[in-house]
């Protein structure tokens, strides 16, 4: 039996939702490397997904597939009814509608925060400037730093830094918000300002597919908690489940490392 | 329970001049010595140099060559035409001078400058009375730059265009319009020579730029043939000395087109040759800088819905950029210097005429020579412009706080 290619474990979004998300029989290499394996994924509109694993388990590689930093070499994502082909019109019609906060916040170090923000509304999407710029003041007064509009982000702490990442990806009005372990690289006493501005925004109903090993956040928010190892998806549940059952050795050996 | 320690006064001899100096120069008694032997050297060689440029050198030829130093063989009658490129010049760099004058680095280039040319119209205006007038119209166009510049920061704006509007009328007003006698002239290219040739060959530096920034972003293109052809004139251009690149200009280059060498102003091949060859120093520096910028700030760019081309000019370039300025300034200063190269060709530049001084019989009539005198002259001025761009470099690293993220 040892030939046989094991069934991949099926992560399909509640039925009964509107699917914002559909990734079918997804694969990835890097050159020889197989760093996602059948991965079968769908999320619905207005839900916040959370995906934890150990490092190089191709949590990050998943979701930064669903923008296009990374290709794909086998299987399909449909992001919005939009499926990212080599087509470059595609790839840059589904980058407007998702917004990415990363790990390393990636703010641009030669522009102000107002500039950070509003440079893409601006290039993109052709706003005016005074349309952007109210745009971005209303989004740093929600994130909760308004009086920082006009600092270059070497002068922000790194709290303040990864808050306005997320203004900046809020600004363009994305459908779904990616975060690839936004408070990785952050100091302890900092992490709840970002995560309080995050458990907002799952609130006000975002579709969210955040990357972390935050579980309190998992716990408020979370709809669904995916466990990745070794480029596939192990277990799929409620928070709940992981925190009081979880099936798989793996899952509760992880668990039991972070909890 | 805590208590805030109230900060004292550092031990004796840690602070101050005087604790420097015991604890960098006398700290034991081999650094005495030390210290003694190189001060006695020191002062000795110094104070030789001094008593000699004061007592024995001749500078009379240095002084009887100011022309030839300054323009070379460019007819005496038509000085006023360098003069006037040169009053344009003045002019423009005091309108960014001026309107930039709360930036220290602009401000201190513009004064440096002023002063030089102030320094020369006062020997100017006691010695050299036929090129009074000009010296002074030079230092009045730079005062009247910065006061425009000062009244109206906007004109900055339209500046680029300034200069190179400056660039092709100063060649026609340099090079002349009409053959014959008159005004306008024609002054073929072999007669132009001196400090102006090294000026106009240092120019070469600002094509270079842009041919630089297209080079470095061809060489991470990922199109093989744009890829290949920057990597292979990058390599090539730099795998050859300067001089190599000035004799195919000068030689092969005639050759190679089928034409009159002639048909080729010398000068005008020096210039591409120099401009290539900076170009593609510049593009590794650039290179350097492209890498330097964290592959994250492409790709928040690129999430955002950015364009390739729009990623690269208003997120990479500009950080790039700003991390190469120094070594940028630092290839200045060396192209300053390499034109003195272009005397391999013919060419008679601020360098090389002291050379052909050394050979006029009034020098070799003077006891002892008059190289030493004449060289020590050029090297000064070298120095000065060199220096100052030195210290406009280290203002620059400071203000961008290079050295210290």
């Amino acid at each position: 039996m040892s030939n046989v290619t094991p069934a991949p474990v099926r992560a399909d979004a509640p039925a009964g939702g509107q699917a914002i998300i559909t990734i079918e029989g997804l694969n990835k290499w890097f050159g020889d490397f197989h760093v996602l394996r059948d991965i079968n994924l769908s999320v619905n509109q207005g839900e916040v997904v959370v995906v934890i694993g150990p490092s190089g388990s191709g949590k990050s590689t998943l979701i930064r597939c669903i923008n296009h930093l990374e290709e794909h070499q086998e299987g399909r994502i449909v992001v919005d009814g939009t499926e990212l082909t080599d087509d470059v019109r595609n790839i840059d019609l589904v980058r407007r509608e998702t917004g990415m906060v990363f790990q390393s916040f990636n703010l641009f170090p030669h522009l102000t925060v107002l500039e950070n923000i509003t440079l893409a509304p601006i290039r993109v999407r052709k706003w005016k400037r005074t349309q952007a710029e109210e745009r971005a003041r209303f989004f740093l007064d929600k994130v909760g730093i308004p009086e920082q509009a006009l600092k270059y982000p070497g002068q922000l702490s790194g709290g303040q830094q990864q808050r306005v990442a997320i203004a900046r990806a809020l600004t363009m009005g994305p459908k779904v918000m990616l975060f690839d372990e936004p408070t990785s690289a952050l100091d302890p006493e900092v992490i709840g300002e970002v995560l309080e501005v995050m458990v907002a925004l799952a609130q006000e109903g975002m579709t969210m597919i955040v990357v972390t090993h935050e579980m309190g956040f998992a716990r408020e928010v979370g709809d669904r908690v995916i466990f990745m190892d070794a480029g596939q998806i192990v277990e799929v549940g409620s928070p709940e489940h992981f925190f009081l059952a979880p099936r798989e050795a793996r899952t509760k050996a992880f668990l039991s490392k972070i909890l | 329970m805590f208590e805030v320690i109230p900060p004292r006064p550092a031990p004796g001899g840690v602070a101050g001049v005087g604790g420097w100096i015991r604890r960098n120069l006398f700290s034991s008694p081999a650094n005495t010595l030390l210290t003694v032997v190189t001060g006695v050297f020191v002062v000795y060689v110094g104070l030789s140099v001094v008593l000699w440029a004061l007592f024995d050198a001749s500078w009379g030829q240095v002084w009887a060559n100011q022309r030839l130093f300054a323009v070379y063989r460019y007819p005496a009658d038509l000085l006023w035409r360098p003069m006037a490129v040169l009053a344009a010049m003045m002019a423009l760099i005091g309108v960014m001078g001026g309107a930039g004058r709360r930036n220290e680095i602009l401000r201190g280039l513009f004064w440096s400058l002023v002063a030089f040319v102030a320094f020369v119209t006062v020997i100017a205006l006691l010695f050299w009375p036929s090129v009074r007038v000009l010296w002074a119209g030079v230092l009045a166009a730079s005062l009247v730059g910065y006061a425009v510049g000062v009244a109206r920061p906007s004109f900055v704006r339209g500046l680029p265009w300034a200069w190179v509007a400056w660039l092709f009328l100063g060649f026609f007003l340099l090079y002349g319009v009409t053959p014959g006698s008159g005004l306008l002239r024609i002054v073929p290219a072999r007669d132009w020579g001196g400090f102006m040739l090294t000026l106009i060959l240092f120019t070469g530096i600002v094509p270079s730029f842009p041919l630089g920034i297209a080079l470095a972003l061809g060489r991470r293109s990922k199109l093989p043939a744009i890829k290949y052809v920057c990597t292979g004139f990058i390599e090539i251009v730099r795998g050859a000395p300067l001089i190599m690149w000035l004799f195919v200009a000068s030689l092969l280059l005639p050759l190679f087109l089928n034409t009159d060498p002639n048909n080729l102003p010398a000068i005008l091949r020096a210039y591409v040759a120099i401009t290539l060859f900076s170009a593609a120093y510049m593009a590794e520096n650039v290179r350097g800088g492209l890498q330097a910028v964290p592959r994250g700030q492409t790709e928040a760019a690129r999430a955002l819905g950015l364009g390739g081309w729009q990623t690269t000019s208003l997120i990479v370039l500009p950080q790039a950029l700003r991390a190469v300025i120094p070594a940028i300034v630092g290839q200045a200063i060396g192209l300053f210097k390499d034109t003195s190269l272009v005397f391999i060709v013919g060419l008679a530049d601020f360098f090389r005429v002291t050379e052909i001084v050394a050979n006029q019989p009034a020098s070799l009539q003077v006891t002892g020579g008059v190289k030493l005198e004449l060289y020590l002259y050029v090297a000064l001025i070298y120095f000065f412009f060199a220096y100052r761009m030195s210290i406009a470099s280290r203002q620059l690293e400071k203000q961008l706080g290079v050295g210290t993220r």
